[in-house]
């Protein structure tokens, strides 16, 4: 078991927190109140989150496991539509569908057939994998999504030639789903190539930390990487299909009603 | 005989509020050319856009061949009507490689296009040499042309030209011009600014919002 942080311990880690201050006031940097709002709000959601996890943990119940995946799907799938700045409203379902096909089946295909566990919703595997692929889709998908939008919405001209050109629909997108697409993994492939050289990253290093061997620690981190990026992919690519199916008409013209904060023009 | 084409009928459209345009009526039959004028704004753009369905009516209907423009039928329309837009921006990348793609699509798939392309590339004036170029690099007049020219490639009948003559020399102008005024199976609907169009005889529409019957 790796060393325990006493609250004193924790303490001092706060204490850490008057460097950016000083730099801030120094500088004039008005995001003091900011940051440590944001903060205050970690340590609470981790306490909580901690205290949930115990329970779940004990339990270990299949269906208490799922049920908190969902939660997080069910978050994330919130929080990429309000990022976005689209309407919640019309959105959320095929966003959440994007979320659970991309995320559910590929973390059931990692821990039937990679990690091979003979219960696959095994809590310490399903939840912290779970949350890995989710957080991780999640920031592709915000970005994918939203340039996939932007580009339309900028360039719709060229999206209007094509359909008359004799494109059907999913013709007439593909250069802007190739763009969403480019932008969302342009990240998750530089993560990729500098993994091990210029960063050791979270799950490898808390492997390490509670006493693992690193070449079973590098196993877990090339498999989650794997399938981090496989989930990115599949989340970003649903997410830009269901949601086009609502932010277009039927005569195949973007919406505009789907998107929040468009300037009123009449 | 000509035959009836394209029907506008009571054409209701607002606009930032305003009405653009009401009770707008115009036949258009088969072989017709025909030239919408008006002050700019007048919404003789607007027009060509509702026939392709990218605006909708707030009143009124169009007929395609008799039948009523829907958004079932919209999609088959499409593949009938060359529309070049005013903007001419389609798109970015290769000369080649764009037009490559639109003849990749599935209602374009297995059209011979390369010879064509290359005689119409000389017939309007250009550089064989363009097809190598960045289309966004391309000056207002040439991406005009690439524009006319995949227009035309796609081998339909019916054409929406909005001020596609604008960026160009007169003596260019005179060859689009003629060029579309040859064959008289086209049907033309034409938005231009440019007298050039006026030397033939083109029945001309005057767009000024109300209560058009022509």
């Amino acid at each position: 078991m790796p060393d325990e942080i006493s609250y004193t311990g924790l303490f001092f880690g706060f204490l850490l927190l008057i460097i950016p201050l000083l730099i801030m006031r120094y500088v004039r940097l008005n995001m003091g109140k900011e940051s440590l709002t944001a903060i205050f709000r970690m340590t609470i959601q981790l306490f909580l989150a901690g205290l949930f996890l115990t329970f779940v943990f004990d339990m270990n119940n299949p269906v208490l496991n799922l049920l908190w995946f969902f939660l997080m799907v069910s978050f994330a799938a919130f929080e990429s539509v309000q990022r976005q700045e689209m309407d919640l409203k019309s959105l959320y379902i095929p966003t959440l569908g994007a979320f659970l096909g991309g995320t559910f089946l590929i973390l059931m295909y990692v821990n039937l057939f990679v990690i091979d566990l003979a219960n696959v919703f095994e809590a310490p595997y399903l939840i912290p994998i779970g949350g890995i692929l989710l957080g991780n889709s999640l920031g592709g998908t915000i970005i994918g999504v939203g340039n996939f939008y932007s580009s339309l919405k900028r360039n719709e001209n060229r999206y209007v030639s094509r359909l008359s050109f004799g494109a059907g629909m999913n013709e007439a997108l593909m250069p802007y789903v190739r763009k969403g697409l480019r932008s969302s993994l342009k990240p998750a492939v530089g993560d990729i190539s500098t993994i091990g050289i210029v960063h050791l990253p979270g799950m490898m290093s808390g492997q390490l930390i509670a006493g693992a061997s690193p070449i079973l620690a590098i196993k877990y981190q090339i498999a989650v990487m794997v399938s981090v990026y496989v989930s990115t992919v599949t989340c970003v690519t649903l997410a830009i299909f269901l949601t086009s199916r609502i932010c277009f008409d039927e005569y195949g013209i973007l919406n505009d009603q789907v998107f929040r904060n468009t300037p009123d023009v009449s | 005989m000509s035959s009836e084409l394209i029907r506008y009928k009571d054409i209701c459209v607002d606009f930032h509020g305003s009405r653009l345009f009401s009770k707008f009526n115009l036949i258009v039959n088969q072989g017709d050319k025909l030239i919408l004028k008006g002050r700019s704004g007048s919404g003789k753009s607007t027009l060509l856009k509702i026939l392709l369905g990218i605006l909708h009516v707030d009143d009124g209907e169009i007929f395609y061949r008799g039948r009523k423009v829907s958004a079932s039928n919209i999609w088959d329309i499409r593949k009938e009507i060359a529309y070049v837009s005013q903007d001419t921006d389609i798109g970015e990348g290769i000369v080649k490689d764009l037009i490559n793609e639109i003849f990749s699509f599935d209602h374009n798939r297995g059209r011979k296009y390369h010879r064509k392309r290359n005689s119409l590339i000389e017939y309007f004036g250009l550089d064989r040499s363009i097809v190598y170029k960045k289309f966004e690099d391309l000056s207002g007049g040439e991406k005009q042309r690439i524009c006319i020219i995949i227009s035309v490639l796609l081998g339909k009948e019916i054409f929406l030209l909005d001020e596609v003559t604008s960026a160009l020399d007169p003596e260019l102008k005179e060859k689009v011009v003629d060029f579309f005024l040859e064959n008289e199976d086209w049907t033309l609907l034409v938005v231009s600014h440019d007298n050039t169009w006026d030397r033939v005889a083109m029945d001309e529409i005057f767009v000024d919002g109300c209560e058009i019957n022509a």
